[in-house]
């Protein structure tokens, strides 16, 4: 091919790879880290592709909304709002305001792009008021996950302690 | 740890099961040693993240927290020593005791507390102190990542959401001059205890 097409070709690469790079966004929720390809630019919220909303807490977007277990947040997917907007034929979801309605606390740095996300409230009223043991999820040191829920039927005693 | 083992292998034939989580941001090799030189059989965890004082509301280690055969808590947020410590500067033996009867007599155990007990006992966070958890996830993130000037950044930053948690607190001191238990540890809770604070959750053996 001649050089001006290489030179176009080249230039739209670094025009796309450049809006990939201010687009990327990494999520830590737990023990989770979750690299985002891409992300709609936004200057206070997260907005994600739908297949990444569950690789970032879990959520799953149905046709009734943003869905955990049995709990439902409604969102409208047939025309844009504060949580869900569709550009160029892609649909986005807003993490961020998901986590406000469910009251979960967030902390960013906007200059990396990290969004470290807090334990939902809303998911915790079972502990909060009912006193129901939350189950967790910690890697073991043979590298097995070990779940609370493993030890239904016996009386455990967790202890927490530091080496510090 | 050595007479946490012995009271497992003391208990674990009745259903018991003991699960000790380090709250550690420096993992393996900081927390790691101790299991093994213990030669612990229970099940012993190390959480970087300190995701388990985040889920159960707990500022302190060593805490402890009863979970009966149905997953309901018994007892929460308690300093729980095994044993004195420091010649009674820490902690006391009344722990292991109450720990012994609620295995033999379950929910008929005068020592487990009624659900009103466990939910009042239970840390009611401030909206301030939900962020601090996700400020303190972040600093661990950069600690990791080796960025020690954006982990210190956020750490102070989950201190000032909370400073009701020592755990916040002495991670961060951990990797500075004086370290987790130095002078201004001391201070810290010096300043709780002469305000009539305690600096661990009373143990409330007497029901």
């Amino acid at each position: 091919m001649n050089r001006k097409t290489s030179i176009a070709g080249i230039a739209a690469a670094m025009l796309i790879s450049g809006v990939l790079n201010a687009q990327s966004a990494t999520v830590l929720y737990n023990d989770r880290v979750v690299e985002l390809e891409q992300t709609l630019p936004d200057a206070t919220d997260l907005w994600v592709k739908p297949e990444d909303l569950t690789r970032v807490n879990d959520f799953v977007l149905k046709p009734e909304g943003a869905c955990l277990d049995a709990l439902c947040v409604p969102v409208l997917q047939d025309r844009d709002s504060a949580m869900f907007v569709t550009r160029q034929g892609q649909a986005w979801f807003n993490v961020t305001e998901l986590a406000d309605k469910l009251q979960q606390a967030y902390v960013t740095d906007y200059n990396d792009g990290v969004w470290s996300f807090g334990t939902m409230p809303v998911t915790r009223q079972s502990f909060l008021r009912g006193g129901e043991a939350p189950d967790f999820e910690l890697m073991g040191r043979d590298g097995e996950p070990v779940r609370l829920s493993d030890f239904r039927g016996k009386k455990v005693l967790l202890l927490t302690w530091a080496s510090w | 740890m050595p007479v946490w083992q012995s009271i497992y292998e003391e208990l674990k034939s009745e259903n018991f099961e003991i699960i000790s989580v380090a709250q550690d941001t420096g993992g393996e090799e900081a927390a790691g040693h101790f299991y093994d030189d213990a030669n612990v059989t229970y099940t012993a965890l190390i959480d970087v993240n300190h995701q388990i004082s985040s889920l159960y509301n707990l500022v302190n280690v060593p805490s402890g927290v009863w979970v009966d055969e149905g997953g309901k808590i018994m007892r929460i947020n308690e300093g729980t020593y095994a044993k004195t410590h420091f010649d009674g500067a820490w902690g006391t033996d009344d722990y292991v005791p109450i720990v012994r009867d609620w295995v033999a007599k379950g929910a008929d155990s005068e020592y487990v507390w009624d659900r009103t007990k466990v939910r009042e006992s239970i840390i009611q966070r401030t909206p301030e102190a939900e962020r601090a958890q996700p400020a303190f996830r972040l600093g661990g993130y950069y600690f990791t990542g080796g960025n020690d000037e954006k982990a210190e950044q956020y750490w102070t930053m989950a201190q000032e959401l909370d400073p009701t948690s020592w755990n916040y607190l002495r991670q961060d001191l951990q990797y500075e001059d004086g370290g987790s238990a130095g002078p201004e540890w001391s201070k810290r809770r010096a300043e709780i205890e002469s305000a009539g604070g305690s600096y661990y959750a009373p143990l409330e053996i007497d029901n």
